[in-house]
C-alpha cells in the first residue's frame, strides 16, 4: 500500500486547478475537490514502490493478457 | 405485446429459414412496437425506419433465393448510439454531437450490416458512455421498462431498456467499466463483455483507450453468443485488436457443463465492506445449485479484494477520459452535462506517476486474478448490489465514491464476463450473476449461462409496457 498523501486543502486545490487550463467555475471546484480527496482516499491501495523492472506496457495489448 | 417481437434470436432465425416468417413481418412488428411504446422508456434516439426496411426486405430477397449471411440475417438490431453510422447522425447523447452525421460505419456496425441484420435505430446512452444522466440533456433518459420510475442502469441504458422492452432483438453496448453488464442487469437481459481485443472498437466514441469493450445485449444468453458469432474477429485499424482463432459462439451455448469448475468470488459480494440485498444473495446462491445441478463444480476462491479492481480501472478511466475530451471540456465545457463535465475534468488533477502506478498495479491484478482461477474455467459473482436507482433521484457526480463497481474487476483484467438473469425480487426487479471466462474462452461463459437459461423458468417474464 502507499504511504498516505495529504488531501490538499480547498484553498491548495484552487491553485492548483489554476494550472491545468480548465475553465472552472467555483462550484465546480467544489465539486472536484470532493472528488480529487475521495480517489486519494481510494488510491491508498494502490502501490507506490515498483521494482525498477515493473515496466507498465505503453499500450495495454490485447494478446498479452492470454490465449485460450 | 406481440409475439414476433418476443422470440429470441435463434427463434427467429430458425422461423426465417424455414420460411414461416420474413424479415419484413419482423421489423414491422418492432417498428409498430417501438411506436407505440418507446415514448414511456425513451430508449431509442434515433429510428430508422426506412432504411430498416429496406434491409429486411433485401434479406428477405437474399433468403429467397437461397442465400444465408449467418445467424444475424434479417435479424432487427439497435446500436448504443456511440457506435458511428453512415449518413445517421451519432450523438453521443450529447450536445457536442448533436448533429454529427458519420460518413462510415464502426466496424462492427459494418460487420452487422455484412451478416444482414437489420438496424432499427439508434439508442439513448449515458453521455460519451460515462456521465450519469441528467436533465441538461438534448435527449430524454432511458427508463427502465420494469419499473418506469426507476432508471435501466448505464451505460448502455438505452441498449437494456429496449431488448427488455422487446423493441429490438439485440442491441449493441460499449463496457469500459461495467456498462453493458450493468444495465443487463437491471433490465434482466443477457449481456457480455467480449475479451479486451476480440470486438473491433474502430468508429465507437471511445472513454478509455485501454479498457474499451464493445458487445452485445440480448434476451438470451445464446443470443448473445449468435451476436458475438458476427462481431468477433480482428481489425487491423484497433491497434488493441488480438488475432484470437475464430469460434462458433452458437454451439458453445449448447455445450454440456459437466465437470466444469467454477471459482465463487463470494467475498466480494458479501463481505464487512458491503454486501448484497438478501434477495440478490437467495438469488445466487440459487443459481449456484442450479449450475451445480447441471454438472458444474462450484468452490468458494478468494480473489484480490474488490477495492483493489475498482480503483485501478477507475484512476484509468479518469485519466484516459480526460485525455480524450481534454480538448471540448477546455474550450465548451458548457455542452456537456453537469456530471459529465466534472468526471472528464478531474483527469487533469491526476499526475503521470499516479497513472502508471494504475496500470502496473493491473498488471499485478491481472497476474494475481489468473492464479487465483488456476485451475477453474469460470469465475462466479455478483453483478450488482440491488435494485435500481430511482429515475428522479438527484445524479451523484462521483459515483466512484460509493460501493465498489462489482464489474469493474473483468475490466481491469480484460476477460470477458457476462451477466444473466437469476430471477426477480420482491420489488419485481431482476436478480443477476456475472460469469467470467479465461481471456478468449467466451465458449465456456455461454456454456454455463446458456444451461442455467435452459434450467430456469426466468426468460418467460416480460416487462408490461
Amino acid at each position: 500500500m502507499t504511504s498516505p498523501m495529504k488531501p490538499p486543502t480547498l484553498e491548495e486545490f484552487r491553485a492548483r486547478a489554476a494550472l491545468t487550463g480548465l475553465t472552472l467555475t467555483e462550484e465546480d471546484i467544489g465539486h472536484l475537490h470532493k472528488g480529487y480527496v475521495g480517489l486519494l482516499g481510494l488510491m491508498e491501495r494502490i502501490p507506490q514502490r515498483w521494482a525498477w523492472a515493473a515496466e507498465p506496457p505503453h499500450v495495454f495489448c490485447a494478446d498479452d493478457i492470454g490465449a485460450p | 405485446m406481440t409475439d414476433l417481437t418476443t422470440l429470441s434470436i435463434a427463434e427467429a432465425g430458425r422461423l426465417m429459414t424455414s420460411g414461416e416468417l420474413t424479415s419484413t413481418a419482423l421489423t414491422e412488428a418492432f417498428l409498430a412496437r417501438i411506436a407505440v411504446v418507446d415514448h414511456k422508456i425513451a430508449s431509442y434516439i434515433t429510428v430508422t425506419g426506412d432504411l430498416a426496411l429496406a434491409a429486411a426486405q433485401q434479406a428477405d430477397m437474399e433468403r429467397a433465393g437461397g442465400l444465408s449471411r449467418g445467424p444475424l440475417h434479417g435479424i432487427p438490431i439497435a446500436l448504443k448510439d456511440i457506435y458511428e453510422t453512415a449518413g445517421v447522425r451519432t450523438t453521443g447523447h450529447s450536445h457536442l454531437r448533436v448533429d454529427y452525421v458519420p460518413a462510415i460505419d464502426a466496424e462492427t456496425v459494418r460487420r452487422l450490416k455484412s451478416g444482414g441484420a437489420v438496424i432499427l435505430g439508434k439508442l439513448a446512452t449515458h453521455e460519451f458512455a460515462n456521465g450519469a444522466m441528467t436533465p441538461d440533456q438534448p435527449f430524454p433518459a432511458a427508463r427502465n421498462p420494469w419499473n418506469t420510475d426507476y432508471q435501466p442502469g448505464g451505460s448502455s441504458s438505452g441498449s437494456g431498456a429496449a431488448v427488455a422492452g422487446a423493441l429490438c432483438m439485440g442491441a449493441l453496448g460499449s463496457d469500459t467499466g461495467g456498462s453493458i453488464r450493468n444495465p443487463a442487469g437491471f433490465c434482466g437481459t443477457a449481456g457480455i463483455k467480449p475479451t479486451y481485443g476480440l470486438v473491433s472498437r474502430c468508429g465507437i466514441y471511445p472513454l478509455s483507450f485501454s479498457l474499451d469493450t464493445a458487445g452485445p445485449l440480448t434476451w438470451t444468453v445464446e443470443d448473445s453468443a449468435l451476436m458475438l458469432d458476427v462481431l468477433a474477429g480482428h481489425d487491423p485499424n484497433d491497434q488493441a485488436s488480438a488475432r484470437a482463432p475464430k469460434v462458433d459462439y452458437g454451439a458453445s451455448a449448447h455445450r454440456s457443463i459437466k465437470g466444469m469448475r467454477i471459482a465463487l468470488a463470494r467475498s466480494w459480494y458479501e463481505s464487512e465492506i458491503a454486501s448484497v440485498t438478501p434477495e440478490m444473495k437467495k438469488g445466487i446462491d440459487d443459481a449456484v445449485e442450479v449450475l451445480r445441478d447441471q454438472g458444474a463444480i462450484i468452490e468458494d476462491v478468494v480473489f484480490p479484494d474488490i477495492r483493489d479492481y475498482h480503483i485501478c480501472g477507475r484512476v484509468i478511466i479518469t485519466v484516459e477520459a480526460h485525455a480524450i475530451h481534454r480538448r471540448d471540456v477546455i474550450e465548451t465545457p458548457e455542452k456537456f452535462g453537469y456530471t459529465t463535465r466534472r468526471r472528464f475534468q478531474l483527469g487533469a488533477f491526476l499526475s503521470a506517476e499516479q497513472y502508471l502506478s494504475a496500470v502496473r498495479f493491473r498488471r499485478k491484478l491481472q497476474q494475481d486474478t489468473r492464479a487465483a482461477m488456476r485451475g477453474y474455467d469460470l469465475v462466479m459473482a455478483a453483478n450488482q448490489w440491488g435494485g435500481p436507482e430511482v429515475f428522479e433521484e438527484p445524479q451523484q457526480i462521483f459515483h466512484f465514491l460509493g460501493k465498489p463497481s462489482l464489474s469493474m474487476p473483468f475490466n481491469v483484467t480484460g476477460q470477458p464476463a457476462m451477466t444473466v438473469c437469476c430471477g426477480f425480487g420482491s420489488d419485481g426487479f431482476p436478480l443477476a450473476f456475472q460469469l467470467a471466462g479465461r481471456p478468449f474462452d467466451e465458449a465456456s461463459v455461454f456454456a454455463a449461462g446458456a444451461a442455467y437459461e435452459r434450467a430456469t423458468p426466468w426468460r418467460a417474464r416480460r416487462p408490461t409496457l
